[in-house]
């Protein structure tokens, strides 16, 4: 990023982070006890202790939905992708319908796959299974429902990621690998699946940080116990029990940690993604023709190949 | 005159800071609600922190601004014409909406008030609105009517957001029996003419009757039943509000009656009576649906597995609602109402004017209207709302009474009278907290 480009986006920087960052330092205060909502500020971790053994519990499951969710998520994300570049005839009907999943908010999402997948739901009573002999999916002893529904709409979003950053040079990459003589599994190992994996990184990324924070979808899908941490958080923020509230600090705080440290490691591996790829790609990406790191190394393989 | 502070109440403690500094507590409030929208969110609870710091006014006389002057009813409801009163309520209920929409307004209109109806998610919502209102010192704030009882109006009271004084001099008041308990207190805090009678609820369970042979009598009954019907009954996991009330219930039940449990929270009598409800809540756990490794959400998630066959129970303290659910078939037709011998929980819902309301002569207005024999018993048919009357019928003139004893039977759910037999009052809003958290620990826990 050059110098005046920074400049030019200096309010909105400090917009998110007057926002962010007054937003952070007032949970992160309560969570330590030092922003009481009457009292004398008591310093120190009760917070955490108060949430004492739901802690583990509720970073397991924010962890494993999370996890599961971004896997299959960039994996049928990538697969949609690969459909919509095709420019095969399904590839406007399969674009279409990615970006209508993208605008089905979260919440009738879940409502949706509670009608559809619920012992009782659709699904059950279509295929004629008993309540009790349909699998739970939903508030079972796995977040089965949860990770589904959170991997259906991230992965559309994925998708058009993946396709934004493709773009057009992708059939020009195909078309030289083709005459170069590369098959269809080459062509989809040589060059799809390394031009996009920097974009399905950072996209992946996104929706990680996104479920670690997001409530609706655990919320109405999910069991009793263990809560992932917003729920956990949530329910103990609406407790009539006011001094509750450190204890749901402390747990946002820890989901914001969980994100900050994902966030954090993925960042520093997107761009060895990239130096990883620039050399072996068969042309050079039209949409990340501004970044550095592939320009240069661009820039010096042709240097070196030259006498 | 004031309830005596509750000194072993951590939410007194806290609400007693309000009497110092109410101005703080409110917008406190008020912003880090929005904390639970996620980072977003708690990026205005500092700005609303930091805007509360600076806009709160000294108002340490604010408590005493907060009792209704006393005025001729006529001038009252001169005071009132054209005035437009907003009626925050919870808007889930379509019955509600419908009653207020379509038979309350029209009246309200008639003696020249224009009643607007506010739906809100939750009832917490509004009092969070009165409190932000209270902090900033309006005085023509959007509230002017709140339907509420229980912890809200206990957390508002605490706060002296309500007005006071004025709920015992509407002319209509005079058809409430005087030594109605659930009238005089509201979960245990003293009503004080803060808020108006709407309407009465029963704790209510209801069952199918082609799949319960043997209904039980009792909640101790109703937990065999469960041991020998594995799988078949549950309740919604506390903090929801059903299923808080149900865990009451059931420590009524254990304790051996309504009786031995004492309305006023205390840690000694808690550490007494909640082992025992434990024991008893944790020993049928693995005989409910999914073992009890997790329980339905709320009453609306219990309804759904009620309905799907997958439960042989449910429970509400709203029993009007049954009616409808079995008129349009989503409960069976044979679905019937659960009386307990020992009596279920009952309480009492208001309406309440906030301090800050600028329209509180029209608010009168409309809770008076609300108290009338007419307007109650349109209320109270089952093909309205169906909700129950506050009145005491033996209070009413000839022709008044028989517009309750004109009302349609309820198919399903049986009177008023039969429905609060031994009925047991609720608990003090204190021990909400502790029981919802004890059964978290010990029961939820254990799974």
């Amino acid at each position: 990023m050059t110098p005046r480009s920074l400049g030019g986006a200096t309010p909105a920087v400090l917009a998110v982070l007057l926002v962010a960052c007054t937003g952070m330092a007032a949970v992160v205060a309560t969570a330590l006890g030092l922003f009481p909502l009457y009292g004398d500020p008591t310093p120190g971790l009760d917070g955490w202790r108060a949430l004492g053994p739901d802690l583990a519990g509720a970073l397991r499951e924010t962890l494993t939905i999370a996890v599961s969710s971004t896997l299959i998520a960039a994996i049928a994300g990538l697969f949609v992708a690969q459909v919509i570049l095709s420019e095969a005839r399904s590839s406007r009907i399969v674009g279409a319908l990615a970006a209508a999943v993208l605008a089905v908010p979260h919440l009738v999402g879940a409502a949706s796959v509670s009608l559809l997948l619920a012992n009782g739901g659709m699904a059950a009573r279509v295929g004629g299974v008993d309540p009790g002999g349909w699998p739970r999916l939903v508030a079972g002893p796995w977040p089965i429902a949860t990770v589904l529904e959170l991997a259906w709409k991230e992965s559309a979003f994925v998708a058009l990621v993946v396709v934004a950053a493709l773009g057009p040079g992708h059939r020009r990459r195909l078309e030289t690998a083709s005459v170069l003589g590369a098959g269809p599994w080459q062509r989809w190992s040589r060059v799809l699946l390394p031009t996009s994996l920097p974009a399905t990184g950072a996209a992946s990324l996104i929706v990680f940080v996104y479920i670690v924070g997001s409530y609706e979808v655990a919320a109405l899908l999910g069991r009793t116990t263990p809560e992932p941490l917003p729920v956990l958080a949530f329910r103990l923020f609406g407790s009539i029990e006011l001094t509750a509230r450190p204890a749901a600090a402390a747990a946002a705080t820890t989901g914001a940690l969980l994100a900050l440290v994902a966030a954090v490691a993925v960042l520093a591996t997107i761009p060895s993604l990239r130096t990883a790829v620039a050399p072996r790609a068969v042309g050079r990406p039209g949409s990340r023709a501004g970044s550095r790191d592939s320009l240069q190394k661009t820039q010096s393989a042709s240097r070196s190949s030259r006498p | 005159m004031r309830r005596p502070r509750r000194s072993s109440s951590k939410l007194s403690a806290q609400f007693g800071s309000a009497h110092f500094g109410s101005a703080h507590f409110g917008s406190a409030q008020f912003g880090s609600s929005l904390l639970g929208s996620g980072l977003l969110g708690s990026g205005l609870l500092g700005l609303a922190l930091a805007a509360s710091a600076c806009a709160a006014p000294g108002n340490s006389d604010a408590a005493s601004g907060t009792t209704a002057s006393e005025q001729p009813w006529e001038q009252i409801v001169a005071d009132a014409q054209g005035q437009t009163v907003d009626l925050w309520m919870y808007g889930g209920d379509d019955r509600a909406n419908a009653y207020v929409d379509d038979v309350l307004a029209p009246a309200a209109k008639e003696l020249g008030v224009t009643l607007r109806r506010v739906p809100v998610a939750d009832t917490k919502d509004a009092l969070q609105r009165v409190l932000a209102e209270r902090a900033a010192g309006t005085t023509d704030g959007e509230v002017d009517l709140v339907w509420v009882n229980g912890d809200n109006f206990a957390t508002g009271r605490e706060a002296d957001a309500w007005l006071c004084g004025w709920a015992d001099t509407l002319p209509n008041r005079e058809y409430v029996a005087e030594d109605d308990p659930l009238v005089a207190s509201d979960f245990g805090v003293a009503v004080d003419g803060c808020e108006s009678p709407w309407h009465k609820a029963q704790f209510t369970f209801a069952y199918d009757a082609t799949r319960v042979d043997d209904p039980p009598t009792s909640l101790t009954g109703l937990l065999d039943w469960a041991r020998e019907h594995p799988g078949r009954f549950t309740y919604p996991a506390p903090p929801d509000f059903t299923g808080s009330v149900f865990v009451r219930q059931a420590l009524y039940a254990v304790s051996g009656g309504a009786a031995e449990v004492p309305s006023r929270f205390d840690q000694s009598t808690f550490d007494d009576l909640a082992p025992p409800l434990w024991d008893a809540l944790t020993q049928v756990a693995p005989d409910l649906w999914r073992e009890g490794t997790t329980y339905p959400r709320d009453s609306v998630a219990l309804d759904r597995l009620f309905a799907d066959g997958e439960v042989d129970f449910t429970m509400t303290y709203g029993p009007a609602t049954l009616t409808e659910l079995v008129a349009d078939g989503t409960f069976p037709s044979t679905t019937k109402v659960l009386p307990l011998d020992e009596g279920t929980v009952g309480n009492a819902s208001f309406l309440a004017i906030p301090a800050s309301s600028g329209d509180s002569a029209g608010a009168r207005v409309v809770a008076n209207l609300a108290l009338s024999p007419q307007q109650q018993a349109a209320k109270a048919d089952p093909d309205t709302w169906g909700q129950f009357t506050v009145l005491d019928l033996d209070l009413l003139d000839a022709a008044d009474r028989d517009l309750f004893a004109q009302l349609p039977q309820s198919p399903v759910v049986p009177p008023y009278e039969v429905l609060s037999r031994n009925a047991g009052p609720e608990l003090s809003s204190d021990w909400v907290a502790p029981l919802d958290e004890g059964w978290r620990r010990q029961v939820l826990g254990q799974r």
